[in-house]
This record gives structure tokens, C-alpha cells and sequence, in this order.
């Protein structure tokens, strides 16, 4: 066939298929409910699709003009956006997600987690117990004036103030905790490309400074307001910072150990369990971001309150990660 | 990149200037509305530094998510130069690929100015940060490459054989780049199809100028 007698006989539909798609790609709002007018069904759409396919299959075979080609192209490869996209978010799959899915994601990557565990908490704990027999050990940690600076936050000299603040309110220090800490855990997810190597500083680092932290208040004995401040938002926060280095190391380890993959296939599936971790730890640091912002700093909690609130957090956070998403039935 | 319905489709990514051109629109846009909010929220006190506080998380992280997932795979700034994320099989970006490309920005900015990005996006066929690259997706140019062609405008000349696209392509790029070409270059090039255009020199060119019109269309 002619190419021309090929357009004459088709142009109506590729012009049809043309304005469809020009009404369905507009925002959502102005599409919703009616079909497009005076055009043809949704429901004619997937069939028209695969027609203008066929035509485009055609014409690259009967050697058309590439002005002809390049018009089919466009039509399919916007109708390949419409026909293929994902389905809209649903309000029950993020109940899903943080119920089940997250825990079991988390779990499945168990092995990195566990290592990131051990590096966080094996330096956090270790400085701690370092500097209650050699106390002068903080010095090599920080200087002078973040020490005095620590030292301010948590005199038990004037006990009567909000714990854990050097200035500002609660819900300015809520802005600062999100902005601030999420983005520490996030950028802790993403170091961990580079071969693992900058989750595991990130961790140690953090262990250590926490740890040093911690440590040093303690054995001065300002230990008191210190560990009433952080009880309360410990559990997400620590726990957290541990996910997304795991998270890293997983990533990084498609970087070394791809296994029976391509590296690109690796880094692919690696992601998509990044991305999702990702969204749990979002949720996981708003939430200590809350409790470390409107809880942890009330300063005339009794100490029993203080400690079983974080004691529950910590045993309610666990369970969730131990036992989330067990039992029900594995939606795919 | 084939479809389901066994098409071949050809995605044009987008090489790294016109990305930058779009992350530089963007980059605009998102301290021109912080600035915006600075000035409004600078009277409400500490509540407002909350939600400075957090305007600033949202439009360094959130920003190019909600684009890119809830407006075609656009950001403004990717609307603006003709930009589309897609995913590597070329259908609309997801929540989780997007997110993964986007917190990929902070190792793709290292150490400064996007270098690892831009050297990645260099060696890369198709032009991937190691954001797509961990994300599994494109950014590919949305508009159409020959809906405007600057090809001279000549009266078309049938071919005297069916050119394959790709030789067609060939012939269209050739007069695109005509103007560009001194007359003997041009001759020069028309010369290694005496088959085609059974003539040498000046009528070659003329030619072949009129087989790309009659390729694009025209009459």
C-alpha cells in the first residue's frame, strides 16, 4: 500500500487516538467521571492502542516516511503511559505498609541489619562503658566547648528547666528534629552506595558520638536529666538510624556481591528495597521527632513515667519489626 | 525498548545540559517559594520556624517525588525544558522508583556541583545518574523531534528505491544540518550516493534536499 492511501485510510483514527489522549493526560480533577466527549469510551481505549501499534509496526516495516513513523511513535508511546501506569495509591496500603510489609522487608534484610546493629550499638555501648573507668577518654572524643556545651543542656543545677534544650519551644524544635533527623537517616541510606563504606562511618560515628555523649554526662553524674530526656524518643530514633544504615549496607553490598545478578539488575532490585525502607524510616523519625519534641522534654514527669514510656517504646518497636506482618497472608 | 503489543519504541534520553538547564529551574522555583514563606512566616514566631523548618524538608526531599509521581514524570522545571521521568520499560514513573532517584540525589551531588552524577550521566549510554541507574529509570525528551524540522524547504523528490527509517533518518538529519555544511562538504557527502541520487555535485545535494522533503511530508 501506498503511504498515502496508509494515511487517508487511518488518519481519522490516529486523530481520534490524538485527542483522547490529549483530554486524559490533563490533571485528574478535570477528567474524572465523564468520558471524553464526542471522541470514543475508555473503555475502546486499549483496543485503539493496539491498533495505532499495529500501525506503527507496519509502517516501520513497509519503510514509511519518518515524519509518518516519528506521529506513530508519539501516539504509542503516550498511549504505552496511559495503558501502563500504575494504579493510584489506596489509603489501606499504607496501613499495609507500616502493619506488615515494612517489618518484613526489614527482617528479610536481616543479616545487614543485624551488622548495622552491631556497629551502631557495639560503639555506642562500648564508649559508654570506656568512660565510666576512664572518664578523660571524652577529651580525645570532643573539645572543650561542645563538652561545656553538653554539660549545659543537662545541669541537674537547674532541673527546673525543659530538658534537652538549649533555647526554642517544642514545635520549633519539632520543624528542627524533622528536617534535621530525617534527613541524617536518609542520606545514611544513600551513602551506603558507595560500597557500604559511608553507612558504616555513618554509624560509627553516630555510635560514638551518642555513646560519647551519653558516656561522658554519666560519669560526671548529669546523668540523671540526660537519660530522662532521651528515654522517651530512643526506641524509634536509635532504631531508626540502625534501618538505614542496614538499608546502606544492603545497597552497597549490590555493589560488591551482586550474587547470580547483573550489578544493574542488583542495583535495580536493591533500590526498589531502599526506596521502600526509605518510607518506613520517614514514618519511624516523624514519629520520634514528635515524641523527642511534645514528650522528652517534659521536664516534672516523675522518673518511673519517664523510663516506662521509653522502656514500652523500645519493647512495642521491637515487637512490631519481630513479629509485623507474620501470619497474614503474603500480598504479592 | 519493546512494548508488550511487540513494538519497538525508541525513547530519546536527555543528555545531561538540558537536565541541568531543569534542575536549575527547579532549584530557582523552590528558593523563590522558601523565600516566600520566610517572609510570611517570620511573624509567627516559633511556630512559624516550625513550619519554615519544615517547608525546607519538604521542598528539598518531597519536591521532586510529588512531582514526579502525581504530573507525568514532571517536575515544573522538567515541564519547562520538555523533560520526562520515566521507568527504564517506558511506562510513568511509581512512588518507590521515584523515591529511590531522588535519595540517590545526595550521593549523585557528591562532591560538589552533582560530580559523580554528571560523570556517571557522561559515561552512561543513556545518560543515567546513579539515582536512575539504582531507580531503574530514564529521563527522556517529551516532544517530537521532527514536528518542526529545519530542513530547507525544497520541492520533494521521489526516491527511485523504499529507504529503511533509519536511512531515511539519515537523509532528514543531512538536510537539517545542510545550512551548517559548506557547499563543497555538501557535495562532497551527496557524492557517496551516486545509486540514489543518480547525479553528482550541485544536483546531488538538490536531490537529496528533496528526498528529506518529501520523507517529512511535504509536497
Amino acid at each position: 500500500m501506498k503511504q498515502d492511501a496508509f494515511q487517508a485510510r487511518h488518519d481519522a483514527e490516529w486523530t481520534a487516538l490524538d485527542q483522547w489522549l490529549a483530554k486524559r493526560t490533563r490533571p485528574a480533577a478535570k477528567q474524572r467521571g465523564r468520558d471524553a466527549d464526542g471522541l470514543f469510551g475508555d473503555l475502546e481505549f486499549p483496543a485503539m492502542y493496539r491498533r495505532v501499534c499495529q500501525h506503527l509496526a507496519l509502517a516501520q516495516r513497509r519503510g514509511y516516511s519518518v515524519l509518518l513513523i516519528d506521529r506513530l511513535q508519539d501516539l504509542v508511546h503516550r498511549g504505552h503511559l496511559v495503558l501502563y501506569r500504575p494504579p493510584p495509591p489506596r489509603w489501606q496500603a499504607v496501613i499495609q505498609f507500616f502493619g506488615a510489609d515494612f517489618p518484613r522487608l526489614v527482617r528479610r534484610h536481616g543479616r545487614a541489619m543485624g551488622i548495622a546493629a552491631v556497629l551502631f550499638f557495639g560503639s555506642f555501648i562500648g564508649v559508654i562503658v570506656a568512660m565510666q573507668y576512664r572518664p578523660e577518654f571524652a577529651h580525645s572524643l570532643f573539645d572543650a566547648s561542645e563538652l561545656a556545651r553538653f554539660e549545659a543542656m543537662y545541669d541537674p543545677a537547674n532541673a527546673d528547666a525543659r530538658l534537652g534544650r538549649e533555647s526554642g519551644s517544642d514545635v520549633k524544635m519539632f520543624g528542627y528534629y524533622i528536617l534535621n533527623n530525617v534527613s541524617i537517616g536518609f542520606r545514611t541510606i544513600a551513602a551506603g552506595f558507595f560500597a557500604c563504606i559511608g553507612s558504616v562511618y555513618v554509624l560509627l560515628f553516630n555510635g560514638l558520638f551518642l555513646g560519647g555523649v551519653a558516656g561522658h554526662l554519666t560519669a560526671i553524674g548529669y546523668g540523671g536529666p540526660f537519660w530522662r530526656f532521651v528515654a522517651g524518643h530512643s526506641a524509634p530514633e536509635l532504631l531508626a538510624i540502625v534501618i538505614s544504615g542496614g538499608a546502606g549496607l544492603q545497597l552497597g553490598m549490590a555493589l560488591i556481591a551482586p550474587g547470580r545478578r547483573s550489578r544493574g539488575r542488583a542495583f535495580v532490585e536493591a533500590g526498589n528495597d531502599m526506596a521502600k525502607l526509605a518510607l518506613g524510616i520517614f514514618g519511624m523519625l516523624v514519629f520520634a521527632a514528635f515524641v523527642e519534641a511534645f514528650w522528652s522534654s517534659i521536664g516534672w514527669m516523675p522518673d518511673p513515667v519517664k523510663f516506662g514510656v521509653g522502656g514500652l517504646l523500645w519493647v512495642l518497636i521491637l515487637l512490631w519489626l519481630w513479629r509485623g506482618g507474620r501470619g497474614a497472608a503474603h500480598a504479592a | 525498548m519493546e512494548t508488550p503489543e511487540g513494538i519497538a519504541l525508541r525513547l530519546r534520553a536527555a543528555g545531561m545540559m538540558p537536565r541541568a538547564a531543569a534542575w536549575a529551574i527547579d532549584f530557582a522555583l523552590r528558593l523563590a517559594v522558601l523565600w516566600m514563606f520566610g517572609i510570611v512566616l517570620a511573624l509567627l514566631g516559633d511556630l512559624g520556624v516550625a513550619v519554615y523548618l519544615i517547608v525546607l524538608f519538604s521542598l528539598f526531599w518531597l519536591y521532586p517525588v510529588l512531582f514526579e509521581v502525581l504530573h507525568d514524570g514532571q517536575t515544573p522545571g522538567k515541564r519547562a525544558v520538555g523533560l520526562r521521568v520515566v521507568n527504564a520499560n517506558g511506562t510513568p514513573v511509581g512512588w518507590v522508583p521515584s523515591i529511590a532517584r531522588n535519595l540517590m540525589r545526595t550521593v549523585d551531588m557528591l562532591p560538589l556541583f552533582y560530580g559523580f552524577g554528571l560523570v556517571a550521566g557522561l559515561v552512561d549510554r543513556n545518560s543515567r545518574r546513579f539515582g536512575d541507574m539504582v531507580a531503574g529509570t530514564l529521563v527522556v525528551h517529551v516532544d517530537n523531534p521532527h514536528g518542526h524540522s529545519t530542513a530547507p524547504n525544497v520541492p520533494a523528490v521521489q526516491p527511485p528505491l523504499l529507504l529503511p527509517a533509519a536511512e531515511q533518518g539519515a537523509i532528514v538529519a543531512f538536510a537539517e544540518r545542510a545550512r551548517q555544511l559548506t557547499p563543497e562538504r555538501q557535495q562532497e557527502l551527496a557524492n557517496l550516493l551516486p545509486q540514489l541520487t543518480q547525479a553528482r555535485g550541485a544536483v546531488a545535494v538538490q536531490r537529496l534536499l528533496g528526498m528529506a522533503s518529501s520523507f517529512l511530508g511535504r509536497q
